[in-house]
């Protein structure tokens, strides 16, 4: 899961390719200053003066103001790339300050320590939806993202759509991302926000806008009654040990202390994109979550294995 | 001729049918309407113009529901008691339940008895108006469960009880219906309503039309899933139910549903106004009043709060809270709906009673009604269409510029919209409202409303809520103050026409009783320190108080009792949101004292006539009249 | 002759009356069962059992604990109830010294996790003891709770002479609590 790149060398939409290229160009303007200097450097240290060094060869040798023309030339050289190289981060910042069309989509996006809430506003107003560390956007259109978070500093990063924005307490910090075609891209929290600051990623899916519809439909949906007994008896399980901090939306379960576990089963990681969502995992995590990402939140629940194995298949029924 | 009857016979004659007489007018059952007591409704032209139907025209000295007429004016046509004799009103005889909590309903009475419920545990007594000190006929004792009180959010109150089909029928705290035989006190059925674990108790007063008793629900702090039921009088079998969010079917919405505003229309709006998953605990209860058409055959009722009362965390209109409806009184379909206060970010609850008025409208008289909102605007709305006729505000509010009469939309101060976990300071009203459930009054005589209200402001930090079932999800931390002028109360005479207020009396604590108007040009209410007022309906001149034990919370009503004699009650016990209040200096102490006034100077119910009283125990003397 | 039938009638009348009089005459007045002869609400406490009561709060006066104690308290929805000052409103004041069901850092652990009938519900499933105990170190840090060991003489009213805790709160009656706790908080259905 981790072995996908934070690579900020590809852009893979709108919001970060004047980034993306940004970087390159500053990335090659550096590289040819870089390199002349150094071949001045080396021509210098090759053409050694011949004089054996003495107290002379200290002599400040500007008087004739013959020295001072390479100044001058080296200054109307880096100075007008310098500007030109303003002027364009500018006009990138400018560039990817707002998307080229209004947005259609908003998300809430709220960092905790440390896991990220995403909520789904709709233009109706009604039909807000809740998710956790896995962010669906249709594929080709701009998403604004309003940040914020409930306990220190964080900064939601994902290098392929967007540059970084920190998200601070009692503050509202808005950025947009696009992705220009159907893909899956990691993000992670840039700002160090406690022990478990390395382990708060997530990752943008990006559908294309067929399959976003019929993904947020699906959330949309109300969940349906556990039909396998197993499943059933843990929906109980879930209802007593769990609904006091997770929110099942639907049903009578809406904790808000932990993410929001409508449609755990659609989600491919689990404690923000550490380890694979599969029952293994996820009994290994109910089971002791200190053991696995120590710091998190999440107590240990006691329960017995029965009804971990319970829990497991009732939350293996939310898709 | 012989005459028919001889001299003795004649006297016989006379003395026999003076003693008919005296023994009917002894037996009052009912009490008959006597000549110059009871004013005649149709000979009356208010100031306004606007009028009533007091259907079922109950007779003049009862009071037999809590609004004592399906439009709900607790208008009396008594006028024995008048603005020159009532200074020397004084009390006849008291009543004290023992139970501890507010005490917000209104006495019945039927025939020679009087009903009364009292708070948490819900024990009903029959009193015998007959008899001197109107003694216990019967009493019932329901056991709701205990947890009840831990769930109720605001006090464990019950605001009212219904008579009908022989029976007292009421709501139990723990979200049961009882009804109880009206004769024997036995009990006749109970109906579990909902479930008092998961935060959903019942303190609004069941309400009976024909053969059905309307019932909803409370717990709007706790993100219960609000409703109206509709139960058979004589079996307690729920007719139907309508819940106040969710999708069309359990709202109750079909075809025939036509609100007014557009914004209104849609399909599965309950639902879809509501983040996901949101409606089924999204409060919106109905614990107020309903009222009733019996020429459109439709029931008004409003209904709460939505859940959580953190607005951040349900974008969306959150229909049909702090809404009204108008719905048919048989299937409980939905006619049309009007939400007061869209996507309410201050706990602004619509159950205020509708009182159900026709009024002069632009050369047309309109079937309207009228409603006190929370929010602070009282509305004059077409009862038929949904249509809001006048909107104006009836006490100090900032939450709001306006409302928008195209779209009957507010027009929401962006400064007064609290956001999450930072301190708003000075939002007004309160959670509470410019006016509260308190029931107001209408006159015919006048055309006027009377109602007690607040002037109470606040500072409000909101902290999102999980929803943990039977917990409180709820969310607003708040600290009251008084508003402007420093009165945490008024009394109000209010034209429902124009929209304005007529005069008002300003008082220290907040005015949370309900009013009672009567033919005589008189208002009664009582305030929250425990003064009870006798009002000029004209010119709001106070001309009697008296102080009682505890706090008034209730509703004052009239009746005549078997001595011919208009009686005045209320019930001083303080209590409910009132509770808010309870640091100001000078805040009663809880109460549970029924008052029964009256003018007669050697009543049935004290003085030195009622020695033997005393002696006989029991089996007291017969009433005074009895023996001439 | 039409005189003694109008006497009789009137008769007839009185006895109807004597008669509907009667009907309606009460059984025996008073209070209707033993039930309602009972304050309301306020039947617990040293009835219950003490075992456990006078265990110490292993995280008692931890700042750390204390800290998470006030995060849970909200998070839970218990100042929906208690008030987020403590001072009650729905639910008991937790910050005075009257403790329905004890005010030893045992009691309130138990209180916690047990629940009691009047709406208050049990914890122990959805909270694990550490989160418990740091509740109760949250309770204790309000200066209301009685000490461990002080169990026993808390319930004859016997407490020490240090007085740690503050004036009562912000909204609440002297005195009451609970079943007669004024809606500070909260104020309609």
């Amino acid at each position: 899961m981790s072995g996908e790149p934070l690579s900020y060398l590809e852009a893979a939409g709108p919001a970060a390719r004047p980034l993306t290229q940004l970087a390159w160009g500053l990335g090659a303007v550096s590289l040819v200053v870089v390199a002349v200097i150094a071949i001045a450097l080396a021509a210098a240290i090759w053409r050694q003066r011949s004089t054996p060094a003495d107290a002379r060869a200290l002599e400040f040798v500007g008087g004739s103001g013959e020295g001072l023309r390479w100044i001058y030339v080296g200054l109307a050289i880096s100075v007008p790339v310098l500007a030109v190289c303003t002027v364009w981060v500018l006009m990138v910042l400018g560039q990817v300050l707002h998307p080229a069309r209004p947005t259609a989509l908003t998300l809430q996006v709220t960092a905790h320590q440390w896991w990220w809430e995403v909520r789904y506003l709709s233009p109706s107003g009604g039909e807000a939806f809740t998710t956790a560390n896995e962010i669906h956007i249709p594929a080709g259109a701009p998403v604004r993202v309003e940040l914020t978070s409930p306990d220190v500093i964080h900064s939601f990063w994902v290098p392929k759509l967007a540059g970084k924005m920190d998200v601070i307490p009692g503050a509202k910090n808005v950025t947009w991302i696009q992705a220009a075609s159907p893909g899956r891209y990691r993000g992670q929290c840039a700002e160090f926000c406690g022990l478990q600051h390395a382990r708060m990623a997530f990752f943008v899916i990006a559908d294309a806008p067929a399959d976003f519809s019929v993904w947020r439909a699906r959330q949309l949906a109300s969940p349906t009654a556990p039909v396998d007994a197993n499943a059933a008896a843990g929906a109980g399980v879930f209802a007593n040990h769990c609904a006091s901090c997770h929110t099942v939306a639907g049903t009578p379960s809406g904790g808000l202390v932990g993410p929001d576990l409508s449609h755990l089963a659609g989600r491919t990681t689990l404690a923000a994109g550490m380890i694979p969502n599969d029952p293994r995992h996820l009994s290994d995590w109910i089971a002791d979550p200190q053991a696995i990402k120590p710091g998190a939140l999440m107590p240990r629940t006691l329960l017995t294995s029965t009804e971990r194995a319970q829990v497991v298949a009732y939350l293996q029924t939310l898709n | 001729m012989p005459t028919p009857f001889s001299h003795l016979g004649r006297i016989t004659a006379f003395v026999a049918l003076a003693s008919l007489a005296s023994a009917l007018s002894a037996c009052q059952k009912p009490p008959s309407p006597k000549q110059g007591l009871a004013v005649p409704v149709e000979h009356l032209e208010g100031w306004t113009g606007a009028t009533a139907n007091f259907a079922p025209n109950a007779a003049p000295g009862e009071w037999p529901s809590q609004g004592r007429d399906y439009a709900n004016t607790r208008y009396s046509p008594l006028a024995q008691i008048t603005p020159a004799n009532v200074p020397q009103l004084h009390i006849a005889w008291t009543f004290s339940d023992g139970a501890q909590y507010g005490h917000e309903g209104a006495p019945l009475v039927a025939g020679d008895t009087m009903y009364v419920v009292t708070p948490y545990p819900n024990i009903a007594y029959a009193l015998d108006l007959t008899k001197p000190g109107a003694p216990i006929k019967w009493s019932f004792a329901p056991n709701p469960s205990p947890m009840a009180i831990g769930k109720a959010c605001c006090d464990a109150v019950l605001r009212g009880w219904a008579l009908a089909d022989g029976k007292l029928i009421y709501n139990l705290l723990d979200a049961h219906t009882v009804a109880v035989d009206a004769k024997t006190g036995k009990e006749v059925w109970r109906t579990k309503m909902d479930n008092v674990e998961n935060g959903a108790t019942m303190t609004m007063a069941a309400t009976v039309y024909g053969d059905k008793v309307y019932v909803g629900n409370s717990g709007g702090e706790l993100g219960v899933h609000g409703w109206l039921a509709a139960l058979d009088v004589h079996t307690g079998k729920e007719l139907w139910r309508a819940y106040n969010t969710g999708p069309d079917d359990q709202v109750k919405i079909g075809a025939d549903f036509n609100p007014f505003y557009s914004w209104m229309k849609g399909k599965d709006l309950g639902e879809t106004s509501w983040p996901k998953g949101m409606a089924v605990h999204g409060g919106s209860a109905s614990w107020g009043w309903v009222s009733f058409d019996p020429e459109l055959n439709l029931i008004y009722y409003g209904t709460a709060n939505p859940s959580p009362r953190v607005p951040a965390q349900r974008p969306g209109l959150n229909l049909f809270s702090a809404a009204v409806w108008a719905r048919d009184a048989d299937s409980g379909m939905a006619k049309w709906a009007y939400q007061f206060t869209p996507h309410d970010q201050w706990d602004y609850d619509g159950v205020n009673e509708n009182v159900l008025l026709d009024i002069p409208w632009k050369g047309q008289t309109r079937k309207a009604m009228v409603q006190f909102n929370r929010n602070g605007f009282a509305y004059t709305i077409d009862r038929q269409t949904g249509e809001v006729l006048v909107a104006a505000p009836f006490g100090n509010l900032n939450w709001a510029t306006g409302i928008d009469m195209k779209t009957g939309m507010p027009i929401v101060n962006p400064a007064m919209q609290p956001k999450p976990n930072i301190k708003l300071e000075n939002a007004c009203p309160t959670d509470i409202g410019v006016k509260d459930w308190q029931p107001s009054a209408f006159s015919p005589r006048t055309g006027l409303l009377y109602t007690g209200m607040f002037n109470v402001c606040m500072d409000v930090t909101d902290h999102p809520q999980s929803y943990i079932a039977g917990t409180p999800y709820d969310g607003m931390e708040m600290t009251r103050h008084a508003g402007p002028g420093g009165n945490w109360g008024a009394f109000i005479a209010w034209d429902p026409v124009k929209g304005k207020k007529v005069w008002e009396i300003k008082e220290k604590f907040l005015v949370m009783s309900g009013a009672l108007t009567t033919a005589s040009d008189l208002v009664f209410y009582g305030t929250v320190d425990g003064w009870f007022r006798a009002v000029d309906a004209r010119s709001g001149q106070v001309l009697w108080s008296q102080k009682l034990g505890s706090g008034i919370v209730s509703q004052p009503i009239t009746y005549t009792g078997p001595d011919g004699q208009q009686y005045v009650a209320v019930y001083a016990g303080v209590g409910g949101a009132a509770m808010v209040q309870s640091h100001q200096a000078g805040f009663p102490a809880r109460g549970n004292t029924l008052y029964v006034f009256s003018l007669g100077q050697n009543g049935l119910h004290g003085g030195p006539g009622m020695k033997e009283t005393l002696a006989t125990g029991a089996a007291p003397a017969p009433p005074p009249k009895a023996d001439n | 002759m039409k005189a003694p039938l109008l006497l009789l009638l009137s008769l007839a009348a009185l006895t109807a009356c004597d008669q509907s009089a009667t009907r309606s005459s009460p059984g025996p007045a008073g209070a209707p069962n033993d039930l309602a002869a009972l304050p309301s609400g306020d039947l617990a406490g040293a009835g219950q059992s003490k075992v456990g009561s006078d265990i110490a709060n292993p995280l008692e006066g931890q700042p750390a604990a204390v800290a998470e104690g006030k995060r849970l308290f909200v998070q839970m929805n218990c100042a929906g109830c208690h008030g987020y000052d403590l001072g009650g409103s729905m639910g008991p004041n937790l910050k005075d010294k009257y403790w329905r069901y004890g005010g030893s850092p045992g009691a309130i652990y138990r209180s916690i996790a047990s629940g009691h009938p009047q709406g208050m519900p049990a914890w122990s499933k959805a909270l694990p003891p550490d989160q418990i105990w740091k509740l109760t170190a949250y309770i204790q840090s309000y200066g209301g709770a009685t000490a461990s060991g002080d169990y026993q003489g808390a319930l004859q009213g016997d407490y020490p002479a240090k007085t740690t805790s503050p004036p009562g709160g912000t909204g609440a009656q002297a005195g009451a609590k609970g079943g007669t706790a004024p809606a500070a908080q909260t104020a309609n259905p």
